[in-house]
């Protein structure tokens, strides 16, 4: 009787101090998010993946109106720059000419949702205060974004502790092997808006195109018979792929924090086992069969990649 | 060593004329040519005119590498039997030799090439992706099977490369048309039943 009453103090103890932390946690990206909205800061990181680094340097800064203006670019290689004024993103590369987009986010190696509502990772995720460290010389506090299930990477934030904006990020599998890191290496907080934004305040941007009036499709005749759960389509195309020129049939899947692209398309080859390529966290999953390829690209797990390939049928 | 000898040497060093016996007495006496050296140096040094790598008494490197060097008096030995078979078995392979040495620079460069090729054709060209087969190649099982020859292979390699290069970058690219506002991420019911 004795045990058991304390086993139930235990219970009584342990569950609120969970559900504090978690709510710790979760107070410290809403920090976040709301710094990366609100804060003029001009900051540099490097991405390391593949045993390479990729520096970029971040802008980001509110206009007198309170727009947000924002600006990414990669510091080797050709230009590459992101742009972002209000809910207008523009994309410069050398690829492409350069086009925009409506929306308010951009697409970068910083996850989108962190400067949103934070909320929207819980149905998938755990959010967990781990402790204090040092990084960029400041103290930092670790938040593990975990998640809920084990087809997913867990992402660990690093927030300095002062403004709550971000000074190392990983994504850690679930055995604890780091797959993709980005660490900051300069952080410079203004209460005024840097020149560099000034600049693109007044400046042009290209013109806008409207995604929604391309070629949206719901009559495919195959379907992702399962996802991880949380997942949700939040795009489906038919388009030609990029370097390669072959027609696919397109569907993109996002829990909030990754997206996850799936191609169905003919191909050449009548057979063709199972194969993937990782670049950092990202894998590219493949598999040709009866000559209809399925390919299934994002940050996750070989097996959860493996499993959402093998989920596709056809229908006829 | 008397006073006026270095200053002598000085004014020798600053092309101020001095008499032939004096110029002679300087280069028998070796301390005199060692201040010779020594005030030609300070003075390239002062012009800022030190080569970078800096080599102290060339002249006598030069006499100690020839002094050292062997005289070598004896004829040399008549070749032999194993020596000629030797020097035979060297001439037959070293066609080969080079040969293969050519063939595979040029299937590096072949190789190289392609893979330029496909990198400076895709989006991201930082990234350099490890390609991981499942379970090896797929290769067809039955009677009119043919054996993959390395170069086949390598071809494939490539072809998979490119593959996966362009699966990535476009993935890439269609997150970035797709970063829908916040509002339109709301899932609309018929996405429920495309998962089921």
């Amino acid at each position: 009787m004795k045990q058991l009453s304390r086993v139930l103090l235990l219970v009584c103890i342990c569950f609120p101090a969970a559900a504090f932390e978690s709510e710790q946690a979760k107070s410290w990206l809403e920090r976040l998010s709301k710094s990366l909205q609100e804060l003029n800061f001009t900051t540099s990181f490097v991405v390391v993946k593949n045993n390479q680094a990729e520096p970029y340097h971040w802008y980001h800064g509110l206009n007198e109106d309170n727009t947000e203006l924002e600006l990414l670019s990669l510091l080797n290689g050709p230009r590459r720059d992101i742009l972002r004024r209000g809910s207008v993103v523009s994309y410069i590369e050398p690829e492409l000419p350069p086009y925009s987009v409506n929306s308010e986010r951009i697409s970068g190696p910083i996850p989108a949702i962190f400067s949103q509502d934070i909320s929207l990772l819980e149905p998938s995720y755990v959010f967990v205060p781990v402790g204090r460290s040092r990084v960029l010389g400041r103290t930092a506090q670790l938040v593990r974004i975990e998640s809920k299930d084990q087809h997913r990477y867990g992402h660990w934030l690093w927030l300095d502790q002062e403004t709550g904006l971000p000074l190392k990020l990983a994504i850690i599998t679930r055995k604890g092997q780091l797959l993709e890191q980005v660490q900051f290496t300069h952080l410079d907080i203004t209460d005024t808006l840097s020149e560099t934004l000034k600049q693109l305040s007044s400046s042009e941007l290209p013109q806008v195109i409207d995604i929604r009036s391309g070629v949206v499709v719901d009559d495919f005749i195959w379907q992702v018979n399962w996802m991880p759960k949380g997942f949700k389509r939040i795009a489906s195309n038919r388009h030609r792929i990029n370097v390669t020129k072959k027609p696919v049939e397109f569907a993109l899947f996002s829990d909030g924090l990754i997206d996850i692209s799936v191609y169905v398309g003919p191909s050449e080859t009548k057979q063709r086992a199972e194969e993937y390529a990782m670049d950092g966290a990202t894998i590219a999953f493949n598999k040709v069969v009866n000559g209809i390829e399925i390919s299934v690209v994002g940050k996750i797990p070989v097996s959860t990649a493996k499993a959402i390939v093998n989920s596709v049928v056809l229908e006829r | 060593m008397s006073e006026s000898k270095f200053e002598t040497v000085s004014s020798l060093v600053d092309n101020y004329q001095q008499s032939e016996s004096e110029f002679d007495e300087l280069l028998k006496d070796e301390q005199l040519s060692g201040t010779w050296d020594r005030y030609h140096l300070i003075g390239d040094v002062l012009r800022d005119e030190v080569p970078e790598n800096m080599q102290f008494d060339l002249s006598a490197k030069i006499a100690d590498a020839i002094a050292e060097e062997v005289t070598i008096l004896a004829p040399a030995k008549p070749a032999g039997f194993t020596q000629v078979v030797k020097a035979k078995v060297v001439q037959f392979s070293k066609p080969f030799g080079q040969l293969a040495i050519a063939a595979s620079a040029a299937g590096l460069m072949i190789f190289g090439v392609q893979q330029n090729v496909a990198e400076n054709e895709t989006i991201m060209p930082n990234q350099i992706v490890q390609t991981n087969p499942l379970a090896g190649f797929a290769e067809p099982v039955s009677f009119n099977y043919q054996q993959t020859s390395p170069v086949s292979q390598k071809q494939a390699m490539v072809e998979q490369q490119r593959r996966f290069q362009a699966l990535l970058s476009d993935h890439h690219q269609q997150i970035k048309l797709h970063t829908l506002p916040q509002t339109a991420q709301e899932t609309p019911e018929k996405v429920e039943d495309s998962i089921k």
